[in-house]
């Protein structure tokens, strides 16, 4: 005898609609890795800036006809007087120097050039001073000294990195969605073209749960199939990036290759449920809609 | 057990099929249903295996109201119930066996419980042979007897057949009556609608003589069904 009780040939479904489900599930598995991955990235990057920027802060002294030694010395005292500053140095004419090459070539003559002078200074990350309290210090001190503790574009680049990860997650959801309609259209439509049979099975006491239990497993196969082929070409795009322009240090998953595989195994679930999910409302919705 | 009262039922929008129907139908009996062709005989099974429901009156089933049962209870109901369709309505991409075994599948018996079962069923409507043969390769008389050993195997509480020997030959037809009779005598509730008049006499069973969506009680006059 045949196998009775295979739940799974109850339905007639053709290789050619899976095949086509695992397409386009795998072509969304692939632009979802991207999503995820422009999402981490860029959460990664907005930390790394931040930190980079955080707990340091410079005095900018322009330079006038007052001595310039005096004004700096004056800069100094105020600096080191105040709570919440760690260090502060000045730089020097060299280090200035340094940083003006890239605008005039070669080493710039400080001595010819209306150069400010800077104070670098290191703040106690735990107790930052208010930069409003010294900047008026400073303005006591020292006219024209301005006080930059790179706040502004801190949050700017935090602001703009935020707001591409969140179009990142935006992106991933509705990937995730497009998934879904696409699921639940194909299901829909298989379960016209299997119209009689499923009459058939609920004429037999089917419960609308078997029926959607039916279509469910298929779909989920389907789901992890295109899951493991779309997010496998992903990791293989992320590697072949990796090789052209290092990503490495936005792409969490590349420096810790060892737990690539969960990643991997991961999606595919994922990709199998949201594919179950979707075929289940499908499901349900077109029974109820026929009953 | 299977009670009727001044059920009417129309299709969407279009004339009433039944009208004004009475019937009671006590548990363990076995009765035939007759009547002209388009009296209305298939829509009076149709409402019994809940396929519709009525859009007049009330029809209790196991002691229920029809109309007000859920989703699942309907599916549950319908597994008290084996129907032989006149078109058979088998699934051709299952074998023989896979069709006979349906409701025990999907009421979730595992197979091993129920090989033995299905195995006897189609032995014994002379299908032994073709249990992993599929419909399209059968005639239609064996089609109708994979479909009468599908409505029984699962040994349901009431069996309906809308001509269940229409495209048999007569020793076949036999048999499967013998088969209701013995499912009968095992408590089961059989309702066969028919168009055979000498079988129909031969059994000698109550008669209900649907005609023109009305019960005929011979006096012109809709009644109460289930006559002698």
């Amino acid at each position: 005898m045949s196998a009775l009780g295979r739940k799974g040939s109850l339905i007639p479904f053709t290789a050619a609609s899976g095949f086509m489900m695992v397409l386009l599930i795998a072509a969304m598995a692939f632009l979802a890795c991207f999503s995820l991955a422009g999402a981490l990235g860029t959460t990664r990057i907005a930390g790394t800036w931040t930190e980079g920027l955080a707990g340091a802060a410079t005095v900018r002294i322009p330079a006038g006809e007052e001595d310039r030694a005096r004004r700096i010395s004056l800069v100094l005292d105020v600096l080191r007087d105040t709570d919440g500053v760690a260090d502060a140095r000045p730089l020097s004419e060299k280090d200035v120097a340094d940083l003006l090459t890239p605008w005039f070539g070669g080493t710039p003559e400080l001595g010819e050039l209306p150069a400010p002078s800077i104070v670098a200074v290191t703040l106690d990350a735990e107790n930052e001073p208010d930069p409003s309290v010294v900047q008026a210090r400073l303005d006591g001190a020292s006219a024209g000294a301005v006080y930059d503790d790179h706040g502004r574009w801190r949050n700017r680049a935090a602001q703009a990195a935020r707001a591409i990860g969140n179009l990142s997650y935006w992106a991933l959801g509705l990937t995730v969605l497009a998934i879904m309609a696409g699921v639940f259209v194909v299901v829909a439509i298989a379960m016209s073209a299997h119209k009689s049979t499923i009459e058939a099975l609920r004429l037999a006491g089917a419960e609308d749960r078997f029926i959607a239990g039916l279509y469910q497993k298929r779909f989920f196969w389907l789901g992890a199939l295109g899951g493991l082929i779309g997010s496998g070409i992903a990791l293989g795009a992320f590697v072949g990036l990796d090789t052209l322009a290092s990503v490495r240090s936005a792409l969490p998953m590349l420096e810790a290759p060892y737990y690539w595989p969960f990643v991997w195994v991961g999606i595919v679930v994922v990709c199998g449920l949201i594919a179950v999910l979707a075929a289940r409302l499908a499901v349900l919705t077109t029974l109820r809609g026929r009953a | 057990m299977i009670l009727f009262e001044n059920v009417g039922f129309r299709y969407d929008r279009g004339a009433e099929v039944l009208q004004n129907v009475n019937l009671e139908i006590p548990a363990g009996s076995f009765q035939f249903i007759t009547g002209p062709s388009g009296a209305g005989k298939s829509s009076l099974l149709r409402l019994l295996y809940l396929d519709e429901k009525p859009t007049a009156g009330r029809i209790s089933l196991f002691g229920r109201d029809v109309t007000t049962l859920t989703r699942d209870e309907i599916a549950w109901f319908r597994r008290r119930i084996g129907v032989v369709f006149q078109d058979f309505r088998l699934l051709d991409h299952l074998t023989a066996a896979e069709n006979v075994a349906l409701p025990l599948t999907v009421a979730g018996v595992r197979e091993m419980a129920y090989r033995d079962n299905v195995t006897e069923m189609l032995q014994w409507v002379g299908l032994g042979d073709k249990m992993d043969v599929r419909p399209p390769e059968l005639s239609g008389g064996e089609k109708q007897r994979v479909a009468i050993a599908r409505a029984v195997v699962a040994s349901p509480d009431i069996i309906l057949a809308d001509e269940p020997t229409g495209s048999v030959d007569p020793d076949m037809a036999e048999r499967i009556m013998a088969l209701f009779v013995e499912m009968n005598r095992l408590g089961k509730t059989i309702l066969l609608a028919s168009h055979d008049v000498p079988m129909i006499e031969r059994y000698k069973l109550p008669i209900t003589i649907l005609k023109d969506g009305t019960i005929d009680d011979g006096m012109g006059h809709s009644g109460r069904g289930a006559a002698a």
